[in-house]
């Protein structure tokens, strides 16, 4: 576990040594330098069961707060929660932030020779915002989108990525599908006892009632 | 032939009639008549359960406990068996917009972590300190997980939600896609924070948390409002609103005293702040070429210290006190839904009749503090111990064959005619005391060498959640004492069974590791419970037989 932590790590290293590049690592003193970070965002190598690029396609998510509004219960959200795109076909994300916090869009299950630890990682600092592309495999399958803040996804930033025919949705997207654990929402204890007391007697009187006139 | 049966079935049922149930003195009479019965041994002991120990000093990723120089930043060994990411001490000293790109890539922190800018005052270090801090909750609910997510325990197999402010990190909040736990830079208690005295200071919450939270920096130098006329003291109900989910606040300090202050959210506090959302906020006397570590990740050993602190003392030490309530901290998993969860906590929950169950030194109870927040020290040593205690007990703090000197009490220095050597020091909740640890092995300050425990003197205090030895409890250990791999020799029982979670759960007889037998668990005894039946099984055949031959009667 610690080796498989250790690559990720080092994936982490080298982009973040390529961006502190091109972003002048001189500049010490500017305090302001920092957008955010792409990992495995390289999108020229092909997937070994994918001949060609089969298609390109280009989305611009919006993250914040403000697109979890339409999602009673979430705080957090995407301007999309599915992408749908062909197999092997470039998938360039444009991740616009709208926050004032950190927000992320990783997608996960990518084949990790290309991808180290199967991720495909967009990180936007508060306002910021990160493009990056990736190819996906050629069989039909949904990949998990999310960000990885803690508790961001389960308040709603949850996305899937749709390859072909997919293989079937994820829980707890929202606008696509349920939560597996739902909170409960009934009414007042008090209320449902009365009411179901109210509903048998009634019934109970009403059998007894029309036996009795047959 | 019904009658017959009937007397058989009553004398059965006297027969099965338990002993036990006859009154004392009819049993006294019988025994004058028959004698003591015959021995029938008690039940023998069961055999132990297996239980499934964790190890206590797992391998550590190697060369991070070794003194070593990063980037320029001098870092002291870490001799315990946990010991911080020198990676990020180096970051912390150097700011992460000037560290190495390699050291920044090696610590995870975002570039913008904790800037550092320019030398106002000409010394050679940096005044202009700028530090984002984020929200984390781990063990939180999920709205798919049968369990929590983001896992981070306390001790073994205990995980009560819990909120910590946290540096930025790039990437997961756990060690990677496969598992639930969290990377182990996100814990309790929320960082250390280390500025100078003087330096121009701005903190900016970046809240990315699902609740309203601020920041207020209790007993550190700060105005009412900022240059703009914002509101600074991180109080909604007299200085400002609250920072409201994926926004971001900056509060901006200037403080002229040195000392060791607290800083912690106060949107409703009394709920807020015992979820872990605050830590030690220490300022420093002003020194030249005084570059501080500015975040202490998780308390505990300093591993780069101020310049003031250098000249006297040999070793710091950050202690963090906490308690909790697993009635509240279980709320966040028990619902996902935000308006729920803070409808929970803050309306249903009643601290009024709070109880605390959980006592954490440094973010862990026992055993775990013995991993990453024992005092290490050596002989003839002055040790500077921080200690805040930010829970609602107070705190008794007792140290085992030391006597501790308090130089400062909320971060002001003591009269030096009033300062006394203490075996208990006492703090109240919010309360913080700086502690002189002289090591001169002369009776009075140090009785020697050895492995001396340092607790709570609270008894609820050193347990976890009722079981013992649990909670506050740790170690001031000398290095002759430490084995190699930073592991305590103690002398006494084996640590295996408070390593499991089973023991915790209360399942593992407490002396088990040393007498199985004599205090292990009897086994059970169903005479009663097999009388019962045959004399329920009679009474109700009798019953039976009654009822259908009235019935035949009539």
């Amino acid at each position: 576990m610690i080796g498989r932590l250790r690559a990720v790590v080092g994936g982490i290293a080298a982009l973040v040594a390529v961006d502190g590049v091109a972003q002048g690592v001189e500049a010490t003193h500017d305090m302001s330098q920092h957008h955010g970070m792409m990992m495995n965002a390289d999108a020229t190598a092909l997937p070994r069961d994918c001949e060609q690029i089969a298609a390109e396609h280009a989305f611009t998510i919006y993250a914040g707060a403000e697109y979890a509004a339409g999602f009673p219960g979430n705080i957090f959200g995407y301007s999309e929660h599915e992408l749908r795109v062909e197999p092997c076909s470039r998938v360039t994300v444009t991740f616009v932030n709208d926050d004032q916090v950190r927000h992320q869009w990783m997608v996960h299950g990518l084949p990790r020779y290309l991808y180290p630890g199967g991720m495909f990682h967009l990180e936007a600092n508060g306002g910021e915002s990160q493009t990056g592309s990736l190819i996906v495999p050629s069989d039909s399958r949904t990949y998990l989108v999310h960000c990885d803040l803690t508790q961001h996804m389960e308040k709603g930033m949850k996305a899937q990525l749709v390859v072909g025919r997919g293989d079937g949705d994820l829980w707890a997207v929202p606008g696509i599908s349920g939560n597996f654990n739902r909170d409960a929402y009934s009414p007042r204890a008090s209320l449902m006892v009365l009411t179901l007391l109210a509903v048998a007697v009634a019934t109970g009187a009403g059998v007894g009632f029309s036996m009795r006139r047959r | 032939m019904r009658n017959w049966i009937v007397l058989a079935l009553l004398i059965v049922a006297a027969i099965a009639w338990p002993p036990q149930w006859y009154p004392r003195a009819w049993r006294a009479e019988i025994a004058t008549w028959l004698g003591p019965s015959a021995y029938d041994a008690l039940p023998s002991t069961l055999p132990a359960d297996a239980i499934d120990a964790e190890i206590a000093c797992p391998e550590s990723p190697a060369g991070l406990r070794a003194a070593q120089i990063i980037d320029g930043v001098t870092i002291d060994a870490s001799p315990t068996c946990e010991s911080d990411d020198p990676n990020a001490v180096a970051a912390f000293v150097r700011g992460t917009n000037n560290v190495s790109a390699e050291t920044l890539a090696a610590s995870g922190l975002t570039s913008d972590a904790v800037e550092k800018g320019r030398d106002l005052d000409g010394d050679g270090d940096p005044d202009e300190i700028h530090i984002r801090l984020e929200i984390v909750e781990l063990n939180g609910g999920s709205p798919e997980l049968p369990e929590p997510a983001t896992q981070y325990a306390i001790a073994p197999g205990i995980q009560p939600g819990l909120w910590a402010f946290a540096p930025k990190y790039v990437g997961m909040a756990t060690e990677n896609f496969e598992s639930l736990r969290a990377r182990r830079q996100l814990r309790l208690p929320s960082p250390a924070i280390r500025v100078e005295q003087g330096d121009t200071i701005r903190v900016t919450l970046e809240n990315g948390h699902y609740m309203p939270h601020t920041v207020h920096l209790h007993g550190v130098d700060h105005p009412f409002v900022d240059v703009t006329g914002e509101g600074n003291d991180g109080t909604p109900i007299a200085s400002e609103l609250p920072v409201m989910p994926g926004a971001a606040r900056t509060y901006e300090v200037q403080p002229r005293e040195a000392g060791t202050a607290f800083y912690h959210c106060h949107v409703q506090p009394h709920v807020h702040v015992m979820m872990g959302l605050q830590g030690l906020f220490i300022v420093e006397e002003n020194r030249p070429n005084n570059w501080l570590q500015t975040l202490n990740v998780g308390a505990g050993l300093v591993r780069a210290r101020s310049e003031a602190v250098r000249e006297a003392y040999d070793r710091e030490y950050d202690l963090h006190y906490m308690d909790i309530d697993s009635d509240l901290n279980d709320r966040v998993q028990r619902f996902n839904d935000p308006r729920l969860i803070t409808a929970s906590m803050h309306r249903d929950y009643d601290i009024t009749d709070a109880t605390t169950d959980f006592f954490l030194l440094n973010g862990r109870s026992f055993p775990y503090t013995f991993r990453d927040s024992l005092v290490v020290v050596a002989p003839d040593e002055r040790v500077k111990l921080r200690v805040v205690n930010g829970g609602m007990d107070s705190v008794g703090l007792h140290t085992h064959g030391h006597r501790v000197t308090v130089t400062h009490r909320d971060g002001i220095e003591v009269d030096a005619a009033s300062q006394e050597l203490r075996d208990v020091v006492t703090l109240d909740s919010a309360q913080r005391l700086d502690l002189l640890l002289d090591t001169t092995d002369d009776g009075l300050h140090s009785y020697g060498p050895g492995v001396w425990l340092f607790h709570d003197h609270g008894y609820r205090a050193i347990t976890t959640d009722g079981i013992g030895p649990g909670g506050h409890i740790s170690a001031i250990v000398y290095e002759d004492y430490l084995s190699d791999d930073g592991w305590p020799m103690t002398q006494g029982v084996s640590f295996a069974p408070y390593f499991s979670a089973e023991y915790y759960r209360k399942t593992v007889p407490v002396w088990r590791s040393y007498a199985p037998d004599l205090f292990g668990d009897p086994g059970r005894d169903y005479s009663l419970f097999v009388r019962l039946i045959v004399l329920a099984a009679c009474l109700s055949a009798i019953a039976a037989l009654s009822v259908t031959s009235r019935r035949r009667q009539s």
